[in-house]
């Protein structure tokens, strides 16, 4: 079950919005400034969807993953449960 | 011990040499209109292969200043860098502005002078960006929002993590989606405690 942490400020809330509009996607807040994402399936965004210039794209998952980055292109990015121990 | 509190009050300058006295003036002062607002002339109080030197200050706002030495009679260093390349680029003064408009009026007011400019759109500032005569960059900066304790409290945990890694590893940590996954981890371990 991959998971990313995004931190709780305006430039990175997309992430969070649209996640939420994602069946597939567990959306919490937590107590430390970090919005929680959790998906039974790859995580995936859609750099269009998210409005994200390249400057926030290329750092959108600075607060953290647990997981793996499958695909991380121009447009689409897909984190991927975590087969091996992590790093 | 002294209990004089121990507090940065901003900065006082930078400083980097140059080789093209009257070029810097014009750009600082003429172009930019930062007035020139101190200039120590030396001689013979320089190191020995340049004793004699002009130390000269451009006002940049609050009482900061940019600063260079012009150090007479010697030539330019010669360096496998130039301007172009990242090394050189990533050793640069970005300047604060109040507003997005102040930002666009620097834009319009430097391509008036005939300069190029980038400008870019980063996490919680946007910048415009000139080179200088010597070939230094200088960004201009407007912040789009203050920095919050998440902001600095997220700071640290990128950096323990990348740090962690390093250590472990006895070698440089080499790619972001490392760090972000020790990170991941560091944050998931801290959510437990708060629990």
């Amino acid at each position: 079950m991959p998971v990313i942490y995004v931190l709780d400020v305006p430039e990175f809330r997309a992430l969070a919005d649209v996640a939420r509009a994602n069946s597939a996607c567990r959306v919490t807040a937590t107590p430390l400034g970090y919005i929680r994402i959790a998906s039974d399936g790859d995580i995936v965004f859609d750099r269009r969807e998210l409005g994200f210039k390249p400057a926030i794209w290329y750092g959108a998952f600075t607060g953290g993953i647990e997981g793996r980055i499958a695909e991380f292109g121009r447009d689409t990015v897909r984190i991927v449960a975590d087969e091996g121990a992590a790093a | 011990m002294s209990e004089v509190p121990t507090v940065l009050g901003g900065v006082h300058h930078t400083a980097r040499p140059t080789w093209k006295l009257k070029e810097t003036v014009e750009f600082y002062n003429d172009i930019l209109g930062l007035p020139i607002v101190h200039a120590i002339s030396a001689v013979g109080w320089g190191p020995e292969d340049h004793p004699d030197f002009i130390h000269l200050f451009f006002g940049a706002g609050r009482d900061s200043t940019i600063a260079f030495f012009y150090y007479l009679g010697t030539p330019p260093l010669e360096s496998p860098l130039t301007p172009d390349h990242w090394l050189y680029k990533s050793v640069h003064t970005a300047w604060r502005v109040e507003t997005r408009d102040e930002l666009l009026a620097w834009k319009e007011r430097l391509e008036a002078r005939g300069l190029s400019v980038l400008q870019v759109r980063h996490e919680i500032i946007e910048s415009i960006y000139v080179t200088d005569p010597n070939g230094y960059m200088i960004e201009f900066t407007w912040q789009v929002r203050e920095m919050t304790t998440h902001d600095g409290l997220d700071a640290e945990l990128t950096l323990r993590a990348a740090i962690a890694i390093e250590e472990e590893r006895g070698a440089p940590v080499t790619d972001i989606e490392t760090v972000w996954r020790r990170k991941g981890a560091l944050v998931a371990a801290q959510l437990d405690e708060v629990a």
